[in-house]
């Protein structure tokens, strides 16, 4: 399975199709971080919201960089399931690639400050929340993209739509307001955590519903795949 | 490996593309797909290789390798022959000097060499066809599934594929392969599967009524009327050709094979004399019999149209053969009842 990990992402970065989400994650970062410094958790909370949508688009490119049938000779080496997950351990591979520029970017730029007042969490306390806030959504968004890809929707009109309708989705329902937050995956929540004193039950609920939400995503996309080769 | 009431459709509410298919395929046999375009063939044989999981029905004892050559070879990737082959045997599982070893052996084989470092997306059609080959063959197979392999291939290549077929099943391994050009000409002793609205029937081989293939040269003026009366009479016509003299590489092993030029087939030869270049040998009075033979049994001068035929027995009416009841060119065998329907 490694070897084909390794081929998808070869292709992926040799089509040049890994630049168009990098680009989009770093204007999208530039933004939030040009506007002045923030503390580090809070600022990394806002982040993770901002790459939701690029992880899943970044992960839907790289599982439709592959040609059909190269997906299916695939498939008929390595069986339905590996090929399934080697699709999405390159994937999540990619994306945390994109995780760590994230959590780099902002000390560059700086976006962030290392000044604590009284009752602030230590830097690098706020740096590991971020670091959770993104691994939290990560796996959500490679659901979703997942979900979204070629493999799966058949066109290129209906991946955009999925990807489209689970971003906004998963924005708007994750609004303090929302009437179904379950219904998506908690990266608005969680962002809204880490704006104030987090406590040890409020992250562990965060961790579990957004692991719970993309194992019930990506149980979908295999229950799907079984059929679309 | 067998198929066991296997159903299949592509959508929930779309049609049946096959109905209880039943059949069959041990270790040590090759079976070749027979069908009309869009019959399914296709799509038994992706059944067969994995690509394609049953609607109903499930397929048992598949081996653990399976090697599948897809009908085209998606070229479009970013990589280079070499660099492809190599991953898809570390994809298949070889370690990096087996994986290493195995693209050594099979871009020499297929004559890859010169592509080693030219990228997938620059190479001709045949040459991507090879790169399929190949990539199925690193890891030696227990079930190959050639899907119209010998399309795009060259005349020479087009005689590697029995070859790689009979090497698969010495090692006990089995292959089925859809052709419809009536290339399996090649594999004697194949057995026969035809898919017809969605059901696959094997026909049983009928002992002692092999087919024979008769290449003849007729004017290239009368080339339609020709063929129209070489099918009216029952025969098979496999294709419609402007060489009279191909290459050598395709001369067929025969009792007869050194009095008659070998075939070599265009790349997509139309079902009539949709093309009609002079010949490039004529046959002089004098010719044996049977180098080319006219449809009126007489070697003529002028331009002609080479057209291979298989003949189910029966000598042709109105086309003397020289050495009675030998075929003029013997390609090979299979079944009278069955000989391949090709650019009809």
């Amino acid at each position: 399975m490694t070897g084909l990990v390794r081929l998808r992402l070869a292709g992926f970065l040799r089509t040049g199709r890994a630049l168009a989400p990098v680009l989009a994650g770093l204007l999208a970062l530039g933004i939030l971080y040009g506007g002045g410094r923030a503390r580090p958790a809070e600022a990394y909370g806002v982040s993770a919201v901002v790459l939701f949508p690029v992880l899943a688009w970044q992960t839907k490119l790289l599982l439709d960089v592959e040609p059909d049938v190269q997906r299916r000779l695939a498939r008929v080496l390595v069986g339905p399931a590996r090929e399934r997950a080697a699709g999405l351990l390159a994937a999540a591979v990619a994306g945390l690639g994109t995780v760590a520029v994230a959590l780099v970017l902002p000390w560059l730029v700086g976006g962030v400050t290392v000044e604590t007042g009284p009752g602030d969490l230590p830097v690098a306390a706020g740096v590991a929340l971020g670091l959770w806030a993104h691994l939290l959504a990560l796996p959500a968004a490679v659901a979703l993209g997942a979900l979204a890809s070629r493999a799966v929707t058949r066109s290129a009109g209906y991946g955009v739509a999925v990807l489209a309708v689970g971003v906004v989705g998963t924005l708007v329902l994750g609004l303090s307001s929302s009437v179904a937050p379950w219904l998506v995956p908690p990266v608005m929540p969680t962002a809204r955590a880490l704006t104030g004193a987090l406590t040890a039950s409020t992250a562990l609920l965060l961790s579990a519903w957004a692991l719970f939400w993309a194992v019930v995503a990506l149980s979908g996309y295999a229950w799907v795949r079984r059929t679309r080769a | 490996m067998r198929l066991e009431d296997v159903w299949l459709r592509y959508h929930r509410r779309g049609p049946w593309v096959l109905r209880g298919a039943e059949v069959r395929i041990d270790p040590g046999d090759v079976a070749v797909v027979l069908g009309r375009n869009g019959a399914g063939k296709s799509t038994l044989l992706q059944l067969a290789a994995g690509v394609l999981r049953p609607s109903r029905g499930r397929v048992v004892d598949r081996p653990a390798a399976v090697a599948w050559v897809p009908e085209r070879f998606p070229a479009d990737q970013p990589f280079t022959v070499g660099a492809y082959l190599t991953a898809m045997g570390r994809v298949a599982g070889l370690g990096a000097p087996v994986a290493d070893r195995a693209v050594r052996h099979w871009v020499d084989r297929l004559g890859l060499a010169r592509f080693h470092g030219v990228r997938l997306p620059e190479l001709s059609k045949g040459t991507a066809q090879k790169v399929g080959l190949a990539q199925a063959m690193l890891r030696p197979p227990g079930l190959l599934v050639l899907d119209e392999p010998w399309e795009g291939l060259d005349a020479a290549a087009r005689e590697l594929v029995p070859e790689v077929i009979g090497e698969v099943l010495a090692d006990g391994g089995a292959v089925l392969v859809s052709d419809h050009r009536g290339e399996t000409v090649r594999l004697p002793g194949a057995r026969q599967w035809t898919v017809a609205d969605g059901t696959v029937t094997e026909q049983a081989p009928s002992e002692g009524a092999a087919v024979a293939v008769v290449e003849l040269a007729v004017p290239a003026a009368r080339v339609a009327a020709a063929v129209a009366r070489l099918r009216a009479d029952g025969h098979h016509v496999l294709r419609v050709r402007d060489h009279a003299a191909p290459p050598p590489a395709t001369r067929p092993a025969g009792p007869s094979a050194d009095l008659v030029p070998p075939s070599a087939a265009r790349p997509d030869p139309g079902p009539a004399a949709d093309s009609v270049a002079p010949s490039a040998a004529l046959p002089e009075p004098g010719t044996p019999a049977g180098t080319t033979l006219s449809p009126t049994g007489r070697p003529e001068p002028g331009p002609a149209v080479d057209a291979g035929i298989a003949s189910a027995g029966d000598p042709m009416a109105g086309v003397p053969s020289p050495v009675e009841p030998a075929p003029v060119a013997l390609d090979g065998h299979a079944p009278a009842d069955q000989a391949p329907e090709v650019a009809r």
